[in-house]
């Protein structure tokens, strides 16, 4: 860059002169302007060193009366000096007020939250109630420090992801770009090689041919380029193919949200969010899916039923010495007896009737899956 | 002449027929027939218009539903021939019909060529007739009039509203003329007569941008039905267009006076606060409801509309935080400032716009969601404020238009930041080029929309590019050739000097002094053997510059001013017509002239060179474009990554598309003559790339010549010329009567008879052969057909078309 370049670089600072010492741009070349976020008065350079070298002082221009410290002061980024404190307003408040769309019943509430931290913004530029508003702020904050922190951390990383795929994005262009000039060079190359073989083959060979070989050399020639693209297209399909896997990656990654806790649905100063809706902590895993085992609905298993018959079989003790329980066998003849007690016949019938029926205008449905529809249906009913 | 194609009776307004137009006509009609778009290519002066218009409007009128032909040129006399062309036709139908048929159709143009307010029209520029006109005819200036203040208005809009709305004039063709006549005799708006009538209309013909740009084509062209034909003439430069009417080029002076549009659009909004603070509320309270406030005020009032395409328009509400007035012009202030800081930066920037959009949400807290309905609520707002002088509103127009592309488009553009003019300069200039690198984008509404899109040029070489850059399917591709019934244009490349040393304009020696000299020389010769005009392209402007006073140091331009007056154009419009008119008195009064001029400069799109003025064109070096442009690169890297148009081709197309274009100046129909010389030893290998009616005229020993043999040939070639031409030689060979279209149809029949019975092969009539994507049409074989059938019939008129 020619040195005349780096002089321009300091136009856009209309005055060229610092209104607290009056020197100009022509004996200081490289003045530099700053400002002080506490009241925005420029000033140069030089003159910051000399009035806030020995610590905290006051404003230098008539009428201000602001206590400024030297490591507050900055370069200015807007050259409108009420944009620049507009933006370091908005900066602060919109690091509290820091909602997301999503956290928003409605579209028509999340708007009204823009509207309203606009308000707040306005306020605090113009000087509008600004006890009120700020006192507002600080409450909010205090109040919402959780999920002020949550959005922040949110933010921080999708800039991270975006960056990270931008940068992505720009690395897989250059490689596409850098392909495509090896793709030339080489085609350039061969066509030199190609010309170059069928000269070399002229001068070697019978006059006679000449002709034939400059055909030759021409078709080699078309089919080496024919080839070449179609190698070509292949290798930017499979491209093509590599940036969409990579779109999607990139896409996932982005879609994976922190959870996000919040002690309250209500935050104060904003209306219209969500509740949030704590899950309801899991239950243990039932392997019966709400069936009691042991449990019997006609009647209950005694341990002794008088029959002279079983009697002398418990003072027994050959049988008892076999491993025979007589608890075993009540259970399974009571088990009998009642069995079949929720059944009804008739129903059971009639239903099957219609599935088979079904089952003939559907002639997908086997005979087998019918059935199984049957007794799936039956099932419930012999539970009850 | 009356004819059939197929079933369906044409009415063609001239005795006679060109056998590429009615090659043509049955193309169209087949395109018609299948719905689909189509790319044809006809020869330049063999009365595309006129065939275009015949075949469509014949169609219109036989078959029931009565399709609407929307007809987009590029330039104002462009539309206007065709408008006269239209007329002549329809005056030929009545008469051949014996009833006038139902019928209406009406061009459109800007306000300014169609204002008939005595005050507003003598305004010389066209934004501030606009500008006049809306606050003259705006709906609440209306309002305020009938709430008894004093505000003027125009007469010749008022005088619409006592009118039936759908009859405002009678049927009929209308040419611009016709319009202001019919316009100053009612008493009534020509401008908002036409627009308004648009929908009753049979044929429309207006320009390219009333379609393509979205800011207008929302307005002006939203009621078009589905089944529109549109057809885009003179579209070879259709894609440039495309892209033109989404980018925006910001400078530091519009910024400015921006920033001074929102200052004022403030105070205003404070002004308006202590005086009718209801209004705003009103716009607030709709804004807040979500309604499109657009829907309700007349659509003919708006100040901008969005510049997005109407199927990425979102319906929905405005955002919360530029709801009310006075966020929103924080808000665009804050944008603006912004803007400013980014122009500050003093190195070449080039990037994408959701990494524009990042910056500005890092630095400003400008999201994306209200960037995008900055344009909407722009127009809002102006409304609410009823604002009249809206010119000075311009730029701010143009910040907010800017803002909503750059944050609905993510793919297609990009945002270049050029802070020096130049290489060399040392003074910033800085420009923000927001640029759209993908022509389909545009036009990609127009090929939804319709069901008929036809593009036509006379240089659309080569053909399948067109659908490749545009993304759209053609049911159809031609290209024709012309059939002549002598050798009436000579095409030459020549590659060397006299002295045998190649000649070309690449960059390496384009400055040498020999090839410099051999040009000088080329230009020489041939101004001393051609008679009246010559007319010369450069490849730029700086070339010629360069070449020109080159050219005086070696004596050169000394010895050309012996046989012609040198004339050359400037980029400067007002000079170049100038020039162009004395060029013109030049050939007529016969002392002869010659026109140095760029071949991308306005002379080589707009301006014909019939016969005398201009008997040669002489191509100095390949047009390619400026390679160092940014635009340029990323427009190639897009074209490459994304339509796998290769580098090369595009500029090597793009060259030769525009030598086409300065070529087909010279030769502008059949009667005509004239000289194409190539003058560069690159065109030897592009020939193929030309169109093939300009292709199939070279021979193949004209391809390489020097400048000696190029000055023979041509001085053999014009003293043929020379020769007495009878009109009647041309019939049946180059001009067909209704006696020859019966034989050609004969002839075809029996030829497709054969070829169901034979093998099928590939026949050479492009016209309606089963096999019509080979529209390989030898021109020699056809004359040597119908050399022997020539009628006895009348002399024909030289000039009868």
């Amino acid at each position: 860059m020619p040195p005349a370049r780096d002089i321009m670089a300091h136009r856009g600072d209309d005055d060229e002169v610092c209104p607290v010492c009056k020197s100009s741009r022509y004996l200081n070349p490289d003045m530099r302007f700053l400002i002080n976020p506490e009241c925005y008065h420029k000033m140069c350079e030089s003159c910051v060193d000399r009035i806030f070298s020995s610590g905290p002082a006051n404003c230098p221009v008539a009428g201000c009366h602001k206590t400024l410290r030297k490591n507050r002061f900055r370069k200015q980024t807007f050259e409108d000096i009420n944009v620049e404190r507009e933006v370091d307003i908005r900066r602060r408040v919109m690091q509290i007020l820091n909602r997301r769309e999503e956290e928003f019943d409605s579209k028509r509430a999340y708007d009204d939250f823009l509207e309203q931290r606009e308000e707040i913004i306005a306020n605090l530029v113009h000087g509008t109630d600004v006890a009120k508003t700020e006192s507002d702020l600080q409450r909010y904050a205090a109040d919402n420090m959780r999920s002020i922190r949550a959005n922040q951390a949110l933010e921080a990383q999708e800039a991270s992801s975006f960056r990270e795929q931008q940068t992505h994005e720009q690395e897989l262009a250059r490689l596409r770009r850098e392909a495509a000039r090896l793709e030339y060079e080489n085609e350039r190359k061969e066509m030199l090689a190609g010309r170059e073989d069928v000269l070399s083959r002229l001068a070697a060979g019978r006059p006679g041919d000449a002709a034939a070989i400059a055909r030759e050399g021409h078709k080699v020639l078309l089919k080496k380029s024919s080839a070449r693209r179609s190698e070509e297209d292949r290798i930017r399909q499979k491209q093509a193919a590599l940036r969409n896997s990579d779109a999607r990656k990139a896409g996932q990654g982005a879609l994976t949200t922190a959870d996000r806790a919040d002690e309250s649905g209500d935050s104060g100063l904003i209306k219209g969010l969500k509740k949030i809706k704590t899950p309801e902590p899991e239950k243990p895993y039932d392997p019966f899916g709400g069936l009691i085992p042991n449990k019997r609905d006609y009647y209950t298993l005694r341990d002794h039923y008088p029959n002279s018959y079983l009697d002398p079989i418990r003072q027994d003790t050959r049988m008892q010495a076999g491993g025979y329980d007589l608890q075993e066998y009540y259970s399974r003849t009571l088990m009998e007896a009642f069995a079949g007690l929720g059944c009804f016949i008739d129903e059971e019938v009639s239903k099957r009737e219609v599935t088979s029926t079904m089952g003939i205008s559907r002639p997908v449905a086997t005979e087998g899956a019918a059935l199984a529809a049957v007794s799936s249906a039956g099932a419930p009913e012999a539970s009850s | 002449m009356k004819f059939f194609i197929d079933d369906l009776p044409v009415l063609f307004p001239y005795p006679r027929i060109y056998p590429e137009q009615y090659a043509y006509m049955c193309d169209l009609k087949k395109t018609l027939d299948a719905g689909g778009h189509c790319v044809l290519e006809m020869p330049s002066g063999t009365g595309k218009t006129v065939s275009l218009l015949s075949l469509i409007v014949a169609y219109q009128q036989h078959y029931p539903e009565h399709r609407k032909l929307i007809y987009c040129s590029r330039t104002m006399s462009e539309i206007e021939k065709a408008l006269a062309e239209l007329k002549a036709l329809m005056k030929f139908r009545a008469k051949e019909l014996g009833h006038t048929e139902d019928f209406r159709a009406l061009g459109l143009t800007s306000r300014k060529n169609l204002c008939l307010h005595p005050s507003v029209k003598r305004e010389k520029s066209g934004a501030v007739v606009d500008a006049r006109c809306r606050s003259l005819t705006a709906g609440f200036v209306k309002e305020k009039k009938e709430r008894g203040e004093d505000v003027e208005l125009c007469v010749y809009h008022e005088n619409l509203d006592l009118l039936e709305p759908h009859n405002l004039v009678p049927p009929g063709v209308f040419t611009l003329d016709d319009l202001l006549r019919y316009g100053e005799e009612h008493k009534q708006c020509p401008y908002f007569s036409a627009r308004r009538m648009m929908p009753f209309c049979n044929v429309i013909i207006y320009s390219y941008h009333y379609l393509l740009d979205p800011k207008i084509a929302e307005r002006v062209s939203r009621e078009l039905s589905k089944d529109c034909i549109v057809v885009f003439d003179e579209a070879h430069n259709i894609d440039n267009v495309c892209i033109e009417s989404l980018s925006i080029d910001i400078t530091e002076d519009s910024l400015r006076k921006a920033t001074r549009g929102a200052n004022n659009l403030e105070r205003k909004i404070n002004e308006m606060k202590t005086s009718d603070a209801e209004k705003l509320q009103n716009e607030y309270s709709k804004l807040v409801e979500g309604l499109q406030a657009a829907e309700q005020a007349r659509e003919e009032d708006q100040f901008i509309s969005n510049p997005v395409l109407p199927d990425d328009l979102l319906k929905e509400a405005v955002p919360g935080n530029i709801r009310r007035a006075e966020h929103f012009v924080s808000f665009l202030k804050r944008f603006i400032e912004y803007l400013k800081t980014r122009m500050k930066v003093m190195h070449t920037i080039s990037e994408t716009p959701p990494s524009f959009l990042t910056h500005v949400k890092d630095l400003t807290y400008i999201e994306r969601k209200p960037l995008r309905f900055c344009a909407e609520r722009l127009t809002s707002l102006v409304r609410t404020l009823e604002l009249i002088n809206i010119e000075d509103y311009q730029p701010l127009q143009e910040v907010a238009t800017f803002a909503t592309l750059v944050a609905t488009y993510e793919k297609g553009f990009l945002l270049i930041l050029e802070p020096f003019e130049s290489e060399a300069a040392t003074v910033p200039n800085p420009v923000l080029h927001f640029t759209c690198l993908d022509a389909a984008i545009a036009i990609k509404p127009v090929f939804d929309r319709f069901s008929s899109v036809i593009i036509t040029s006379g240089t659309l070489s080569p053909l399948e590019m067109y659908p490749k850059m545009l993304g759209f399917n053609a049911v159809m591709q031609e290209s024709y050739s012309m059939t002549l019934a002598r050798r009436s244009f000579l095409p030459m490349v020549v590659t060397r000097g006299s002295d045998q040393a190649q000649i070309s304009s690449s960059f390496q020696i384009r400055n040498d002094p020999g090839v410099v000299r051999n040009y000088g020389n080329l230009v020489l010769e041939f101004s001393r053997i051609t008679p009246d005009g010559v007319v010369v392209f450069f490849p730029s402007y700086l070339y010629m510059e360069s070449i020109i006073s080159m050219w005086q140091g070696m004596g050169i331009l000394d010895s050309i001013w012996n046989y012609k007056l040198i004339l050359v154009e400037t980029p400067d419009a007002q000079e170049s017509s100038l020039a162009l008119e004395t060029y013109r008195t030049a050939c007529c009064n016969g002392r002869g002239a010659l026109l140095l001029c760029v071949a991308r400069g306005k002379v080589s799109e707009g301006i014909d060179f019939d016969h005398h003025y201009g008997r040669a064109v002489i191509n100095i070096g390949v047009p390619f474009q400026y390679t160092e442009s940014r635009i340029l690169k990323a427009r190639l890297e897009f074209l490459r990554e994304n339509y796998r148009i290769r580098e090369n081709d595009f500029l090597s197309f793009d060259a030769m598309r525009h030598a086409a274009q300065c070529l087909g100046r010279v030769l502008r129909g059949k009667d005509d003559y004239g000289v194409m010389v190539l003058a560069d030893r690159r065109f030897q290998k592009k020939r193929n790339q030309l169109p093939k009616w300009i292709n199939q005229a070279m021979l193949e020993s004209e391809t390489n010549l020097s400048t000696d043999m190029a000055a023979a040939t041509a001085k053999n070639f014009l003293r043929t010329m020379a020769q007495p031409f009878k009109a009647r030689d041309q019939e049946g060979i180059s001009t067909w009567s209704l006696a020859d279209i019966e034989r050609h149809r004969e002839k075809q029949k029996l030829e497709e008879e054969r070829a169901q019975r034979e093998v099928p092969q590939n026949l050479a009539y492009g016209g309606a052969a089963p096999a019509p994507h080979n529209g390989v049409r030898n021109g020699a074989g056809d004359a040597d057909e119908f050399d022997d059938d020539i009628d006895n019939e009348d002399l024909m008129m030289l000039d009868a078309q």
